[in-house]
C-alpha cells in the first residue's frame, strides 16, 4: 500500500472523458483523460516510460461541448483492408471497426519537394533518399480507394509537391477515367507560378464533370510569415500562381497553415484576398499539425479551431461571427468547423454584398444529430450533410446541386414574391467556403476522434489510413521506408518540453535516439 | 391595451394575422419561421410537460412544425390550427406523408374563434403568434375555454416595452408592425390571468431574438443582392433598413425588446 497525501482537496479542472492517445515519444498506446481548465479543454497522458504529456486541444470549451451534438452515424467502407489486433490506432487501416467511411483519400506521389519549408508535416524537401510512386502504384491506389468507395467524392493529389511528379497529369488522367468525381492538388504553388503550359493542361483537365481545383499553400502576407513558415518570401509567386489559375478558368482554395505567435493576426487579411481574387472561391486555415518537421512549440499554447474561429469574428467583426460556423457532422465535430458563404462583387466596392448561409436557415435543426429525432425537411439535410463534409470542395457537381438545393429551402416566391433560386441563378458562382481544421498530432491524438476520421492517406499497397494516425502513429515512417529503401527514423514532436531528449533526423524533424 | 397609432387592429390583422405567409413578411422571415427554431419547441414542449396520448392545441400551427415535431417526438395528439388555408394544406400534406394523420390534424380557423370543443384539452402551444394577435385578450380566453382544468399553456412570444420603443421602431414595415404589438412581459401574464390561465414559469430567451434579427438582415442583404427591385417594390428603404435593425439590436441590449417563454395553468 502506498499512502499519499493530499497538497489542495478542489481539483482545478472538469474530467470530461477518459480516451486512448500515444506517448508521442515511443508511440505506445496510453490511456489519456480530456479536462476543461480554464475555459480550455486539454488532453493529458501518462506514458509508463516517458512520463505525463499535457496540450491544448481547443481554446473555448464552450464551443467544444456545443460542438459534440454535431456528430452523424457514420457509413461503413465498402470494403476494409486490416483486421482488428492490437486496437485503435495501431491496426491501420481501415480496420473493421472505423467508424466512418472515407470523404476524402489523399495520394503523396512523392517525398521530393522544392521547397525546405521549416514547417511541412510530410517531413519533404530537396531529399535525394525518398521516392516517387509509379503510375501503376497510382493506378493501385485509386483502385483501391475506388474499392472501399464505390464513388469517391474527390481524391487529392499531394507530397512533397505533386506538381514536380513527371506524370502528375498523367495521374490526375487516371482519376479522372475512374468513377472519383473531382480531383484536388496540393501545391505551394512554384510550378503554377512560372509554367503556364502546365497550368493550361489542368485548366483542360477541370470540365464539367470532372473538375480540378487548386489546393493553394497561403500563409499570409507577411514577410515574416514566409520566412517562419516557407523559408523564403513566396509573395509574389503566390500572386503569379493566383493570377495563372484565374486565366486557365482553374478554382483555387487558399490554404494556410496557422502557427501561434507567426500569422494568426492574417486570417481576416487571407480570407479578403480569397474574396478578392477570380480564381479563389474557399479559404481553409490549418492549426499547425506539430507532426513532421516544424518549429519548436508549447503544447499547452498551441493554436485551436476556436482560436482560428475566434480570430476571424475579431478581424472581420463586419462579416463574421463564431456561430456562423458550424461542425462538420461526418468526422468528429470538433476536427472540422465550415461556413458557406453568399457574395456578391468585389470587397473594396461601396455595394459588396456578402451573406453566411447558416444566418438564413437553422442549421442546427438539420445537421443537430442528438437532439433531431425529427427535422422539417430531411432533403434540406442531406444537401447541408453534402455541404458541411470533408468531402466538400466548392466547385464541385456535388457541391453546386446541395448550394441549389439550399437556395430552394430558403424560397418564398408563392408569398414573398422574390423567386429565391431564380435570384440565386448561379448561386454556383457567388458561393464561398472557409473551412478551420485541426489535424491531430502526437500530443493531440485522441481515438475518439480518430477512429471517426474520414480523411483518409491512400498507401501505395492500398490501404486507407486516417490523415492523422499516418502523420502521428509512425504509418508515414513506416511507408517511406518500405518505399525508399532507406531507414527511416521514428519523428517526434519538436515540443519545448522534450528538448532534452531530442536530436534531428536528416530531414529536419526530430527523434530520439534509441 | 393601447392600440399603435401607426398600426391599428385592422391593419395588423391584415399584415400579421394572415400569417408568416405573406409579403414582406415573407421575405424578412422565410416561408417558415420562429425565433430559437426547433431547439426552442423542444424546451416548450419540455416545459409543459408534454407526453405520450397528451391532446395538444398548437395555436397559429404554420406548416406545422410544431405539431409534428409534438406528435412525433412526444407521442401526442395534436389538433393544429392556423387562419391560412395554405398552410393548412401544407401541414396537413406533411402528416399524411409522414403518416401521422391519426395523430396530427389542421384547421382552418381563427385564434380568436377556435374551432374546437371545450375543455377536451390537455395542452396548448402557441409560438410567436399571440404578438401577431390584434385581440390577445380572446385569444387567450380561448386558449382557456379548450383547456381542462389543470390543462397547461405554453407561449414563446416577444415582448415588448411600449413606453421605451424608439418611435422609428413602430411605423414601419409590417414585421415591426407586429413587434410593436408586442407588449411587455406582465401583460401578457394579466391577460393570461385574465383568462383564469395562471402563470408558472417565465423563461427569457433573448439569443432567439437576436438571431431573428440577424437572420432578417441576412435576408435583407440577399434580396438586395439578387432582387433589389423587389424591394423598392415592397416599400423597403435599404438605406433606412439597416439603422433600423442596429436599433432593434440596441433595443435588444437594453432589455426593451425580448424573446421569452411563458407556461401557465388553467385552474
Amino acid at each position: 500500500m502506498t499512502t499519499h497525501e493530499t497538497a489542495a482537496r478542489e481539483r482545478d479542472e472538469v474530467f470530461l472523458e477518459l480516451t486512448k492517445s500515444i506517448c508521442p515519444v515511443c508511440k505506445t498506446t496510453i490511456d489519456a483523460e480530456v479536462n476543461v481548465r480554464d475555459d480550455q479543454v486539454f488532453l493529458r497522458k501518462r506514458c509508463a516510460e516517458h512520463g505525463e504529456f499535457e496540450a491544448r486541444v481547443y481554446g473555448d470549451a464552450q464551443m467544444y461541448v456545443d460542438a459534440q451534438r454535431f456528430n452523424k452515424p457514420g457509413t461503413r467502407p465498402l470494403q476494409t483492408q486490416t483486421v482488428v489486433k492490437d486496437g485503435c490506432p495501431q491496426d491501420c487501416g481501415l480496420c473493421p471497426e472505423h467508424k466512418q467511411h472515407a470523404c476524402l483519400g489523399i495520394i503523396e506521389v512523392n517525398t521530393g519537394c522544392n521547397l525546405d519549408c521549416p514547417i511541412c508535416f510530410a517531413d519533404s524537401g530537396h531529399q535525394p533518399d525518398g521516392y516517387s510512386i509509379t503510375l501503376e502504384q497510382c493506378q493501385t491506389m485509386i483502385d483501391a480507394f475506388v474499392a472501399a468507395e464505390g464513388e469517391p467524392e474527390v481524391v487529392m493529389f499531394s507530397g512533397g509537391e505533386p506538381t514536380i511528379h513527371k506524370q502528375i497529369l498523367q495521374m490526375i488522367d487516371l482519376a479522372q477515367a475512374s468513377p472519383i468525381k473531382a480531383v484536388n492538388l496540393n501545391t505551394n504553388g512554384i510550378r503554377l507560378a512560372s509554367d503556364k503550359r502546365f497550368v493550361a493542361e489542368l485548366g483542360k483537365r477541370n470540365r464539367p464533370g470532372n473538375k480540378v481545383n487548386i489546393y493553394l499553400q497561403f500563409d499570409g502576407f507577411d514577410v515574416e510569415t514566409h520566412k517562419a513558415i516557407r523559408g523564403r518570401d513566396l509573395r509574389e509567386v503566390k500572386q503569379r500562381a493566383l493570377d495563372s489559375c484565374a486565366e486557365a478558368g482553374l478554382t483555387v482554395t487558399l490554404v494556410a497553415a496557422v502557427e501561434k505567435g507567426l500569422n494568426e493576426h492574417e486570417v481576416g487579411a487571407v480570407v479578403r484576398h480569397g474574396l478578392a481574387h477570380p480564381a479563389v472561391r474557399s479559404v481553409a486555415f490549418q492549426p499547425v499539425t506539430h507532426s513532421g518537421r516544424h518549429v519548436e512549440f508549447d503544447p499547452l499554447t498551441r493554436l485551436t479551431n476556436s482560436d482560428v474561429l475566434h480570430a476571424i469574428a475579431d478581424q472581420l467583426p463586419q462579416w463574421f461571427r463564431t456561430d456562423d460556423f458550424f461542425p462538420v457532422p461526418c468526422c468528429a465535430p470538433t476536427c472540422r468547423s465550415i461556413t458557406y458563404l453568399l457574395t456578391q462583387g468585389h470587397p473594396d466596392d461601396a455595394d459588396f454584398g456578402l451573406v453566411p448561409i447558416p444566418r438564413l436557415l437553422q442549421v442546427e435543426d438539420y445537421l443537430d444529430y442528438v437532439s433531431n429525432r425529427v427535422v422539417p425537411d430531411y432533403e434540406v439535410r442531406h444537401a447541408l450533410e453534402k455541404l458541411w463534409s470533408a468531402s466538400a470542395f466548392i466547385g464541385t457537381e456535388t457541391n453546386e446541386q446541395q448550394l441549389r438545393q439550399v437556395a430552394e429551402a430558403l424560397d418564398c416566391a408563392d408569398s414573398c414574391g422574390v423567386n429565391l433560386p431564380e435570384a440565386l441563378h448561379g448561386i454556383e458562382d457567388n458561393a464561398f467556403m472557409i473551412v478551420v481544421q485541426d489535424f491531430l498530432d502526437p500530443y493531440t491524438l485522441n481515438v475518439r476522434q480518430l477512429m471517426k476520421c474520414c480523411v483518409e492517406e491512400i498507401t501505395p499497397d492500398g490501404r486507407l489510413i486516417p490523415f492523422c494516425a499516418y502523420n502521428s502513429v509512425g504509418y508515414r515512417e513506416q511507408v517511406r521506408a518500405q518505399m525508399s529503401g532507406v531507414e527511416v527514423a521514428d519523428v517526434v514532436p519538436n515540443a519545448t518540453p522534450l528538448q532534452p531528449l531530442l536530436t534531428p533526423t536528416p530531414y529536419g524533424s526530430r527523434q530520439v535516439p534509441r | 391595451m393601447t392600440a399603435h397609432p401607426a398600426a391599428d387592429a385592422a391593419t395588423l390583422k391584415a399584415c400579421c394575422a394572415t400569417g408568416y405567409s405573406s409579403d414582406v413578411v415573407a421575405l424578412l422571415l422565410g416561408p417558415s419561421y420562429h425565433p430559437g427554431g426547433l431547439r426552442l419547441t423542444r424546451r416548450l414542449l419540455d416545459t409543459i410537460e408534454a407526453g405520450p396520448g397528451d391532446r395538444l392545441v398548437d395555436v397559429a400551427s404554420g406548416i406545422g412544425t410544431t405539431s409534428l415535431l409534438a406528435a412525433q417526438e412526444y407521442g401526442a395528439d395534436v389538433d393544429g390550427v392556423d387562419l391560412s388555408a395554405a398552410n393548412v394544406a401544407l401541414a396537413s400534406g406533411a402528416a399524411q406523408s409522414l403518416g401521422l394523420s391519426g395523430r396530427a390534424r389542421f384547421h382552418h380557423g381563427d385564434a380568436e374563434a377556435l374551432p374546437l370543443p371545450d375543455a377536451a384539452y390537455d395542452a396548448v402551444v402557441c409560438e410567436c403568434a399571440l404578438c401577431t394577435f390584434p385581440d390577445k385578450v380572446t385569444a387567450a380566453a380561448e386558449m382557456a375555454r379548450v383547456l381542462r382544468p389543470g390543462g397547461r399553456v405554453g407561449l414563446t412570444d416577444i415582448t415588448a416595452d411600449p413606453r421605451r420603443l424608439p418611435p422609428e421602431l413602430t411605423g414601419i414595415a409590417a414585421w415591426v408592425a407586429c413587434v410593436a404589438d408586442a407588449r411587455p412581459v406582465e401583460e401578457y401574464r394579466s391577460i393570461l390571468a385574465g383568462a383564469g390561465l395562471r402563470v408558472t414559469a417565465v423563461e427569457r430567451h433573448t439569443d432567439a431574438l437576436e438571431q431573428l434579427v440577424r437572420q432578417v438582415g441576412a435576408r435583407l442583404e440577399l434580396v438586395r443582392m439578387t432582387s433589389p427591385g423587389r424591394l423598392e417594390e415592397l416599400g423597403i428603404d435599404l438605406t433606412r433598413a439597416g439603422p433600423v435593425l442596429a436599433m432593434v439590436q440596441a433595443a435588444i441590449r437594453d432589455g426593451v425588446l425580448d424573446y421569452v417563454l411563458l407556461v401557465g395553468e388553467k385552474r
